[in-house]
């Protein structure tokens, strides 16, 4: 079987509106061109569902998809500032993760490899 | 862009309770690239445009529980159906009948944690009559 990228990844949300105005206002990323409930991040596409909708129970993704930014510190300071829940930042030994939760409670994750590869 | 200046998506977290079973069946079942600075606690895939993450307990410590993300996460294939028919055949099962959605076709399954994942194709143009 030949994966050749990943197309989307779907964020579960109660609410299609509030979700995709937070990644735009808050993590400052693009709207799709194609649908209002998709955003851009520069190498993947994140669109939204509503698991309620199709009868399966919500629940907030915990795992984090890390969003690459020049310094952790000062990202997750600005979101907080824009009122985001911030649960910590830690130093991985490789990398600095600031660990944050959008509106639904999904988990993102600021970072920041400082740490050569291999 | 707002001044956050996100510059990509470098990884997306994939819960998995055993790290040997994952590493498995995402590299084996699923023939995805492995990153070969991949480490004993830390494994990663390289689909071509992002990378997945294994979160285990040996990254996050004995407590972890994976608890399987409802976060589907679609793999473009050429075709969904010839590539259903190859899991299928490695005892991989699928949640549903493959979906046409008008656009594209769809398939989920899950990996053995319970993740979803998606096979995915579009098939229709884009508004400005390019493919993916």
């Amino acid at each position: 079987m030949h994966v050749e990228q990943v197309d989307f990844v779907s964020m579960p949300t109660r609410d299609y509106a509030r979700a995709v105005e937070w990644y735009r206002d808050v993590l400052g990323l693009a709207v799709s061109d194609y649908a209002s409930t998709e955003i851009e991040t520069p190498n993947v596409t994140l669109t939204f569902w509503k698991p309620e909708e199709q009868g399966e129970a919500f629940v907030p993704n915990e795992n984090g998809i890390a969003l690459r930014v020049e310094d952790v510190e000062a990202a997750v300071e600005e979101v907080r500032a824009k009122g985001a829940e911030v649960i910590g930042i830690q130093d991985s030994g490789v990398c600095h993760m600031g660990f944050v939760k959008d509106p639904d409670g999904n988990v993102l994750i600021l970072h920041r490899r400082y740490a050569p590869r291999g | 862009m707002a001044e956050l200046g996100v510059e990509r998506a470098d990884f997306i977290g994939v819960p998995v309770q055993d790290l040997k079973r994952a590493d498995e069946f995402y590299g084996k079942t699923l023939g995805l690239r492995r990153n070969p600075n991949s480490g004993e606690r830390w494994v990663e895939y390289e689909l071509g445009n992002v990378t997945l993450a294994l979160v285990s307990p040996e990254a996050m410590g004995p407590d972890f529980e994976a608890r399987g993300h409802q976060m589907p996460i679609a793999l473009r294939v050429p075709d969904v159906e010839e590539a259903r028919g190859k899991l299928e055949a490695e005892g991989v099962e699928f949640l549903h009948e493959t979906v046409d959605s008008g656009v594209c076709h769809i398939a989920n399954f899950a990996d053995p944690d319970g993740n979803t994942l998606q096979l995915h194709r579009r098939y229709a143009p884009y508004r400005d009559g390019t493919l993916p």
